[in-house]
């Protein structure tokens, strides 16, 4: 095959080959010219017989150079071998006379590949220059190798080109030029970064270099990875699924590779990782990838304390709110009840009135406490629902009838519900009065005049048929909802109507702790304008399961507004026929309610210590109370237990709760187990006083 | 003689001035409770009222010694049961500060923190809070133990 010939076919793009990064100093130039070049020569051939012939002893420089030496004619055929090269190649003479030099193995020569070669030859060819192929590595002698490449011309006729092994002392060649000089630049500078792992990868994934920054982030020192894979980078799952390969891939499809993840070093901590991968081009050619990672584990870990610490002070908000209105509520229930005592020493009129307004504004400080208590009870997720019987029907009047001394003059509340509701559903009476409440006290504030009014409809679920959808709706003509608060509506403290006037007082809490609720109770809840009349229509819907049992007919806690002085007297006139259950187990406790009672005028109280000796007594005796007074916290038996035996007994004697956690949700529990009322500890004359009189006197 | 006797009330501090004012009390004794339970005393003596605070004192010694033992024998369970326990008579009686702390150690000991509100996992976290709060009480108990034997016309204990 003739050289023009070997030289048209030299192959510069050839992804299978991986080359070890020769530097090849001078890039070849425009094939056609070579090409010309050597047609314009004469007889090649001729000319290097004449030369040979000319001086034969020459051709002993050679032949016994002690530098591996191969010299080639125009035709790239060997013509001389040195010894010292076969030597090294441990190839005969013979074998490698006449041959070309393109068909004998590479690293024989020695060249790391043949496309090295040949891209060499060209270059000289081309610029008459000699060329030399660095870092040439040898697995069987463990050495490094540069081959100088020497052309020899004949005026404009090439002639031989020789060329010389020669073995590198050190692993690097030390070649002074300019482009070496450059290399040399970045080196230092990549040598020099000690935050960055900078390396290169082969084109198949392997290490060729490794900086300082590297071996610190990584744990592997130079000598250990070079060579080594990638992956070992990688988790294990990530090498299962063939993430490097497919990062590579990614890379040389689109130019680059960006990626964050676990990355693992070598005593198999890992870290935060930030890669980058890109690849590098030799004359057109793949040869490789440089790859950058970034140990961003500080960042990931400073992002994860800031989220930490929002949640902690978003958690110290709610624990203040708690812990403030817990705190207030104490003094605030000592001000309504000394407030209730002294309205009744036998005020004047002008007294009663201010009176009357302390009560009002004590009230009111109340409920936006609770309110703010329920709503720090939501947010932390610490809230229960109880399951009882619900009559949606008494709940709604019982919030109409509450809701309409804040009335203003001239505006008319009423409540529709259609004939066929079902009297009782099982739900959780208490929050659903809680909701209703709220939207209904909101109408009623809100609205100057016109009107409010109550729907409530039910339909049966779609999905589970034994559970109701109660939609309850309250339409008002009053203020109405500007447009820019509607996003806001259920928003935590936020209030839109007046705020600056203070013309409605609120924590801007109650639509918030609505919406929660209902969304306790697997519901929603709503706002749309009223088309008729420009006021408002809050809509909420909850879901109740459907059942036989009846509701209870007393209603619930009521404030009774009758003096303590009457109470006690009425109270005096029927308490020798009364029969009452004394349920404690602390004796101080037990003592004080005796002679309490006593000195209500009770002269049948019997006691109990615990609350199975409760059970056992109203077991024996099932018709001859009239009354329990249970403790919650006993030993054997607990007053929640032994409600939950004697109600089991059929016997729906009054059971009223004596409680030291004066929480509201427990009250609701106490409630729900069956019992019919509760007094905080420690309970008060004038409270004990109106909750005997409310079991006992009607 | 007169002289005589006013130098000798400013040599000895209160301890002989008779009978202390509960008004002196007013962050440890709720008053308002408390004078309900001398309302319920019999118009010439203080019989029923003294039995009940001296009854307090009792239980009170025994559940701070039962408290202790629970501590040293981590069960928390049973602290918060003994805590409600005596939150429920110290409240009876007013002793709003003893009150509060029991209240305090019922809740550290059903593993919530302080108000009850948030659980608290860490049992070890709940034992440190409770034998903190658990001297703080007795200090309390101590201070109104004290008041009230005055008050009762003893002698406080040392």
């Amino acid at each position: 095959m003739s050289l023009k010939h070997r030289l048209l076919n030299l192959s510069m793009h050839d992804p299978a080959q991986t080359v070890n990064m020769p530097l090849i100093v001078t890039p070849p130039e425009d094939n056609d010219m070579v090409l010309s070049e050597l047609k314009g020569g004469a007889n090649p051939l001729q000319r290097t017989n004449d030369t040979a012939q000319c001086d034969p002893s020459l051709c002993r420089i050679y032949r016994y150079t002690p530098m591996p030496t191969i010299v080639v004619d125009a035709n790239l055929c060997i013509v001389e071998v040195s010894d010292s090269h076969l030597t090294l190649s441990g190839q005969s003479r013979a074998a490698l006379l006449n041959t070309c030099i393109c068909d004998i193995t590479p690293h024989m020569i020695p060249v790391s590949d043949i496309t090295s070669l040949y891209g060499a030859i060209r270059a000289a060819i081309s610029t008459k220059e000699i060329q030399l192929i660095q870092d040439i590595y040898l697995k069987d002698s463990k050495s490094h190798f540069q081959l100088q490449v020497t052309p020899i011309f004949q005026d404009r006729t090439l002639i031989y080109i020789v060329f010389e092994a020669r073995k590198m002392t050190r692993g690097r060649s030390e070649a002074s030029d300019h482009h070496t000089h450059v290399n040399e630049t970045y080196k230092i500078l990549v040598d020099t970064v000690k935050d960055y792992a900078i390396f290169m990868l082969d084109t198949r994934g392997n290490i060729t270099t490794w900086n300082p920054g590297a071996a610190i982030l990584k744990g592997y020192s130079a000598s250990e990875i070079i060579g080594k894979h990638f992956s070992v980078f990688y988790s294990p799952e990530d090498r299962l699924n063939h993430k490097p390969e497919k990062g590579l891939m990614m890379c040389l499809r689109d130019g680059r590779m960006e990626d964050e993840g676990w990355r693992y070093r070598q005593d198999e901590s890992r870290f935060w990782a930030n890669v980058m991968i890109r690849p590098i081009y030799e004359f057109g050619r793949h040869v490789g990838f440089v790859k950058v990672t970034r140990d961003l584990t500080e960042r990931k870990a400073a992002e994860a304390r800031l989220i930490t610490a929002f949640e902690e002070s978003s958690r110290l908000k709610t624990d203040f709110l708690a812990n403030m209105s817990h705190e207030i509520r104490t003094p605030m229930n000592g001000m309504l009840l000394a407030l209730s005592m002294l309205t009744d020493t036998g005020l004047n009129g002008e007294q009663l009135e201010y009176a009357s307004i302390i009560e009002d504004s004590t009230s009111l400080l109340l409920q936006i406490i609770n309110d703010i208590l329920d709503y720090s009870k939501l947010s932390s997720g610490s809230f229960s629902l109880t399951s009882d019987i619900v009559s949606v029907d008494s709940v709604v009047s019982a919030v109409v009838r509450n809701c309409k001394s804040c009335l203003k003059t001239g505006v008319e509340l009423s409540s529709s519900m259609p004939s066929d509701f079902p009297q009782a559903v099982k739900g959780d009476p208490l929050r659903y009065r809680q909701v209703l409440q709220n939207l209904v006290g909101n109408a009623v504030k809100f609205t100057e005049r016109g009107y409010v009014k109550v729907s409530t409809s039910f339909a049966i679920d779609a999905e589970d048929p034994t559970l109701f959808n109660i939609s309850t709706e309250v339409a008002d003509s009053g203020v109405g909802v500007p447009e820019s608060a509607l996003n806001t509506l259920f928003t935590p403290f936020t209030r839109f109507a007046d705020s600056t006037r203070r013309r409605y007082q609120g924590t801007g809490l109650g639509l918030s702790i609505c919406k929660s609720l209902v969304e306790l109770m697997n519901g929603s809840v709503g706002y749309r304008p009223n088309l008729d009349g420009g006021g408002s229509i809050f809509w909420f819907t909850v879901k109740m399961a459907r059942t036989d049992i009846l509701a209870p007919s007393k209603p619930l806690a009521g404030f009774l507004a009758e003096s303590s002085e009457n109470l006690i007297k009425k109270l005096r006139d029927i308490a020798p026929r009364k029969n009452i259950l004394l349920v404690e187990d602390n004796l101080v406790n037990h003592m004080v309610m005796l002679k309490l009672l006593q000195s209500f005028g009770f002269e049948r109280v019997d006691a109990a210590w615990d609350g199975a000796e409760a059970v056992r007594l109203v077991k024996q005796t099932p018709l001859s109370y009239n009354l329990v007074l249970m403790d919650i916290s006993m030993p054997v038996l607990d007053g929640l237990e032994a409600t939950s035996q004697i109600r089991s007994m059929k016997i729906d004697v009054p059971i009223i709760a004596l409680t030291g956690n004066a929480l509201k949700g427990d009250a609701e529990t106490y409630l729900a187990k069956g019992m019919n009322d509760y007094l905080g500890k420690p309970v008060h004359r004038n409270h004990l006083l109106q909750a005997l009189w409310k079991w006992l006197g009607t | 003689m007169a002289p005589t006797t006013a130098t000798e009330t400013v040599e000895k501090p209160p301890k002989t001035e008779a009978p202390p004012k509960l008004s002196d009390m007013e962050g440890s004794i709720d008053q308002i409770t408390f004078e309900q339970i001398l309302e319920m005393d019999d118009e010439d003596d203080r019989d029923f009222s003294h039995g009940i605070v001296f009854g307090f004192f009792d239980q009170a010694e025994s559940t701070f010694e039962k408290m202790e033992k629970a501590l040293k024998e981590k069960k928390l369970a049973e602290l918060s049961s003994l805590g409600h326990f005596l939150k429920g008579s110290s409240a009876t009686l007013g002793l709003s500060k003893v009150k509060d702390a029991c209240e305090k150690i019922q809740h550290y000991g059903a593993r919530k923190d302080e108000t009850g509100t948030n659980d608290e996992p860490d049992e070890n976290v709940c034992l440190v809070n409770i034998e903190k709060t658990l001297l703080e009480c007795k200090k309390d108990y101590k201070e109104v133990e004290d008041f009230l034997r005055r008050y009762y016309g003893e002698s406080p204990s040392s």
